[in-house]
């Protein structure tokens, strides 16, 4: 098979792989129209949790009635991963569309879910693999030759703080790891009531992104085996840093989405979020009242010379392996995450920040509601996602994270840096060893 | 017998008088015994009376005003669930009533057949039978769940209503409590005497056991349909397209989305709230017929 | 039964017997057949399949990408030694004794103490109690345990804001000592009403002559709940035992719901959970599967001796 062959010759170069290649298989454009007309009007379902995918399908539908798509609303990420594996394995039961999160797409390929639309998406568009950002190309390829998803959308990481209080508190925004922390003492000093922020245990994706932005990549493609490098030296500096600001106790320990972080969003306790470009759609939902005071500025640095970012989410959309019509479901997703209507209608509808470069100037032209106090906050946002580090996942996040939730969650409550530490380790041991039980080629 | 026979969940039990006519007000109130049942009351009803509260508020108030001061916003947030794409909560509202009417009442005619035939008849593997059916009562449904699904995908029925509706149909506890009912309120002369008028043993099941054994099958269908209506795994692991979810699943997801847009924490609340409101109207309307006896042949012993 | 045997009255005709007793032979097979095809389709038939595939593994063989990287083989009682010998498995048996430990009794106590209450002739407002201990067992556990995280959680507990007004500084339930209570808690309250009206039924089946007798003599209410009531509806409390004793064992949408909200509930918390971990997050069935044999053996080990004891004295006296 392709994948095979492609996949060896690609592995050396997984990270940076030569994107122009990859999709250079010029065959005829025409199959994908004639097995259209062939099949008459075909009905597609597709699974995603997008908060209103149902509107923006609406336009496919209306204007493709030899094509219709039907979307089934899933809880989120995991659980919809969760659904699609089980049927996998059963044989039926899968949809021909799947929305998946990056760091999910090793594993779904790993389990054979994914179709291999390199062919079919070549036909909508020779060119599509340019118009979005390496990094993000190389995640849903792995380096291969193959395509097994079309990026949606991306989630570059940025500093959101609550512009009034900083300045009633006389601060001014950290631009480096160590200014964070000073300022993080500051606000403690100021009102033990208020944190800078808080070290959520329960979001492996945002620790993920942080150790992305300090120059981990947690999985690797060596030859023909995965290797595991968690427990290297960026991650243990972002453990070390976290642990540290904790157990001083000028940042808080508790999990990001609950009830209560909400009201400390809601009430100013909680003055300054970590988070990603889709962030003031999760604001405006938890703290309405708060409209215009908060401001984005890019993450701290390490390294004020060499800015970079990590991304927290993002995900792509993929057709499955179960779908009888895999040519007509590759041309949906091309025109739901290519087309400048459909980005469009995305960006109004869902909220999201769109990985294809070409569409987003016309979608992103006004700042978010949110934040009308801050004009160019896309402009910034553009600049930022430039600077994202690449990261490769593995075919077991899934265990990496649940190891994140257990190792974190015990360090965090114990405030204490040491176990910062140790649970980088623990994450590093529990997932190799699934690696090698599971019997994958790993090394070390 | 006619005096111990306890029958067990009848109307009639209910309704029993003490024999000795109880004079409202003619014992003195102990003030002790209603203070614990009114604690206990409390204590029950709290955090209901929480989503009552919370569902009046709008979606920044939840977590920016006291807890138990209640809004104006429950209008506007049962027209936001009702808007929830296209009304989406009222067909999972349907779905339920569907899942747990249906389930429900065909499990208690099978639980009814079962239990009458394990309570008046002698048979080989009488009691193998009766102790593998009640066996199921330990195999936790998280556990069966995958199976049941990589079995039913076999035959494509996976994703349907039938996915969710077949296996449920299935309940240990009913066929005990069948199996109860059958033992204490059909008396064996009365078969006898079914057999002796010519009776076939399906026509005697029909016309003589089941008017009998009816009270306490309410009691079966209802504990199925509370089952049911309440049950998460299942369905959820069996049903990929949201028009078939029932309530928990649709909410949870609702929560899990959540997480991300707040704003559907109001519709969850909302949601919840109206949720319990059919069966609190079950609970009051049949009130009468919850009581299980779980070893009524004890207390004739 | 004796019945069974008896010579046919004498105004039946012998053929009408004949079909009659043919029909008694085989009326229970007939009455019992859609319980029984319903329980192997979708009890005994997944949980053989369960069995089947506690035996098997996945092997990866390369990258593990693409189709046909993975396979199904035996592995003998590789899944339960590892099962077994996992900490996180052993500890969440500990933890789930420990919460039984909590909550049966609990639940128990506070179910008899509500139903003798109910029973008592002197207390008030006993409609309006019952209904309302009654009420929690309509709300399903993932919207229960969502309702008490909401209560639980410092900054928007209507609890800790009367803490705070009154100057205590109460830990957080989510801290991993009180964690087990929070959970407990919802159990408690989910399962009380339940119980309550379990062992409500069985004191109204009593006939009041039993105690109107003892009342005659002056015996207290008290020393005729302790001495005539509480010993008739041992057998009704022997059984809530045993069913709440399974449910204990079964904990999973509680702490499930609530992990989320704090750092202390870890994805193997209680054995289901690990099952739901290893199964769905980890897509590793097989580990699941070994690990679901190990709660079900250990399930019907603890509760037959209670079930075993029970039944021979609920059906003692059925022919």
């Amino acid at each position: 098979m392709r994948l095979h062959t492609g996949f060896k010759l690609a592995s050396t170069i997984a990270v940076t792989a030569l994107l122009a290649t990859a999709c250079s298989g010029g065959e005829a454009s025409t199959t994908g129209e004639d097995d259209q007309s062939a099949a008459g009007p075909v009905d597609l379902t597709f699974w995603t949790w997008a908060p209103n995918m149902e509107n923006v399908v609406e336009i496919w539908n209306d204007e493709n009635p030899d094509i219709q798509v039907t979307v089934n609303k899933q809880d989120g990420g995991d659980p919809a991963v969760t659904k699609l594996l089980t049927a996998i394995q059963a044989g039926s039961g899968a949809p021909d569309i799947m929305q998946a999160e990056y760091q999910k797409i090793p594993t779904l390929v790993s389990s054979d879910a994914l179709a291999d639309i390199a062919d079919d998406v070549d036909d909508v568009d020779p060119s599509i693999a340019e118009g979005f950002p390496e990094g993000v190309w190389n995640a849903v390829t792995l380096g291969s030759d193959a395509v097994y998803a079309v990026p949606q959308d991306s989630g570059p990481m940025e500093f959101y703080y609550r512009a009034d209080v900083f300045e009633e508190l006389g601060l001014d925004v950290p631009t480096t790891w160590d200014e964070y922390a000073d300022v993080a003492r500051a606000v403690q000093e100021a009102d033990p009531e208020k944190y800078l922020g808080t070290f959520s245990a329960t979001d492996a994706g945002w620790f993920t992104g942080l150790a992305q932005q300090a120059g981990a990549s947690w999985w690797g493609i060596d030859g023909d085996a995965w290797s595991v490098s968690i427990d290297s030296e960026p991650t243990r500096r972002v453990a070390e840093y976290w642990g540290g600001l904790v157990e001083e106790g000028v940042i808080d320990n508790k999990p990001m989405y609950t009830p209560e972080w909400n009201a400390a969003l809601n009430d100013g306790s909680q003055i300054g979020w970590l988070s990603a470009v889709w962030a003031p759609g999760v604001l405006q939902g938890n703290a309405p009242d708060t409209a215009g005071l908060w401001e984005m500025a890019p993450m701290p640095q390490w390294d004020s010379a060499a800015p970079a970012t990590g991304n927290w989410g993002g995900s792509a959309v993929a057709v499955t392996t179960q779908s009888e019509h895999p040519a007509q479901a590759a041309e949906f997703i091309s025109w739901l995450n290519t087309s400048q209507e459909a980005v469009d209608a995305l960006v109004s509808e869902a909220g999201i920040y769109p990985a294809y470069t070409p569409a987003q100037a016309g979608a992103l032209s006004a700042p978010p509601e949110f934040f009308s106090n801050q004009p160019d906050f896309y402009e910034l946002a553009g600049e930022i996602a430039q600077t994202a580090g690449s990261f490769t996942y593995g075919p077991n996040v899934n265990v990496a994270y649940s190891a994140y939730n257990d190792e974190f969650g015990r360090a965090a409550e114990a405030r204490s840096q040491s176990e910062f530490l140790q649970a980088v380790e623990s994450m590093q041991s529990v997932t190799f060893d699934d690696l090698e039980s599971s019997g994958f080629n790993v090394t070390e | 017998m006619s005096i111990l026979a306890p029958a067990p969940p009848s109307a009639a039990t209910a309704s029993a008088p003490r024999t000795l006519p109880r004079r409202r007000g003619g014992e003195p109130a102990s003030v002790l015994a209603t203070l614990v049942l009114l604690l206990g009351a409390a204590y029950c009803l709290l955090p209901v009376l929480w989503v009552v509260v919370a569902s009046t508020k709008s979606g920044g108030e939840l977590f920016s005003t006291f807890t138990f001061a209640p809004s104006t916003h429950l209008l506007e947030n049962v027209s936001d669930l009702n808007a929830y794409r296209d009304g989406l909560f009222w067909r999972w509202m349907a779905n339920t009533a569907l899942y747990a009417g249906v389930g429900a009442l065909l499990s208690t005619v099978v639980s009814a057949m079962a239990g009458f035939g394990l309570a008046k008849y002698r048979f080989g593997g009488k009691k193998a039978i009766f102790n593998m059916l009640l066996a199921g009562v330990l195999v936790p449904g998280v556990v069966l769940a995958i199976p049941q699904y990589l079995l039913l995908a076999q035959i494509g029925m996976t994703n349907t209503y039938w996915a969710v509706l077949l296996p449920q149909i299935i309940s240990p506890y009913g066929i005990y409590l069948a199996r109860i009912y059958a033992a204490a309120s059909v008396p064996d002369e009365i078969v006898e005497a079914g057999r002796t008028d010519g009776a076939g043993e399906g026509r005697i099941f029909r016309t003589l056991a089941l008017p009998m054994m009816l009270p306490g099958l309410v009691t079966v269908f209802l504990f199925q349909f509370v089952a049911i209506w309440n049950n998460f795994m299942l369905p959820y692991i069996m049903l990929g397209d949201d028009k078939l979810y029932p309530l928990t699943v649709g909410l949870s997801g609702l929560l899990n989305q959540g997480a991300s847009q707040p704003a559907l924490y109001t519709l969850v609340i909302t949601g919840a709230l109206l949720s319990i409101i059919p069966l609190i109207a079950l609970f009051l309307t049949l009130q009468r017929y919850w009581q299980v006896d779980l070893a009524a042949g004890a207390v004739k012993a | 039964m004796t019945a069974t045997q008896d010579a046919p009255t004498t105004t039946a005709t012998s053929r009408r017997t004949t079909a009659g007793r043919d029909g008694r032979r085989t009326a229970p097979y007939f009455f019992l057949a859609p319980a029984i095809v319903l329980f192997v389709v979708f009890l005994a038939l997944p949980i053989a399949y369960a069995v089947y595939l506690s035996f098997r593994t996945e092997q990866v063989s390369g990258l593990g990408l693409g189709s046909g990287a993975r396979t199904q083989v035996w592995t003998g009682f590789t899944n339960y030694a590892q099962a077994l010998t996992d900490p996180e498995f052993l500890a969440s048996v500990g933890r789930v004794a420990l919460y039984g430990v909590i909550v049966v009794p609990t639940m128990l106590g506070l179910a008899l103490i509500f139903a003798l209450m109910l029973d008592s002739r002197r207390s008030r407002a006993r409609g309006f109690s019952r209904i309302s201990i009654f009420l929690p067992y309509a709300v399903p556990a993932v919207i229960s345990s969502l309702l008490w995280g909401f209560l639980y959680l410092p900054d928007v507990s209507p609890f800790y804001y009367v803490f705070d007004r009154l100057g205590w500084d109460v830990p957080s339930l989510f801290s991993s000592n009180l964690v087990i209570f929070a959970v407990a808690n919802i159990a408690v309250w989910g399962g009380v009403g339940f119980n309550m009206v379990v062992i409500y039924t069985s004191l109204k089946a009593i006939p009041t002559e039993l105690y109107e007798a003892a009342r005659l003599d002056g015996c207290s209410e008290t020393r005729i709940a302790w001495r005539i009531k509480i010993p008739i509806v041992t057998p009704s409390i022997i059984m809530t035992f045993v069913f709440s004793m399974i449910a204990t064992l079964q904990v999973f949408a509680e702490p499930t719901t609530l992990k989320p909200l704090s750092n202390t509930i870890s994805s193997t918390w209680t054995p289901l959970m690990k099952v739901y971990r290893d199964a769905f997050i980890r897509g590793d069935l097989y580990s699941a599967a070994a690990t679901s044999v190990i709660i079900a053996v250990a399930t019907f080990a603890l509760s037959f001796g209670f079930l075993h004891l029970v039944q021979s004295r609920a059906f003692g006296q059925e022919k």
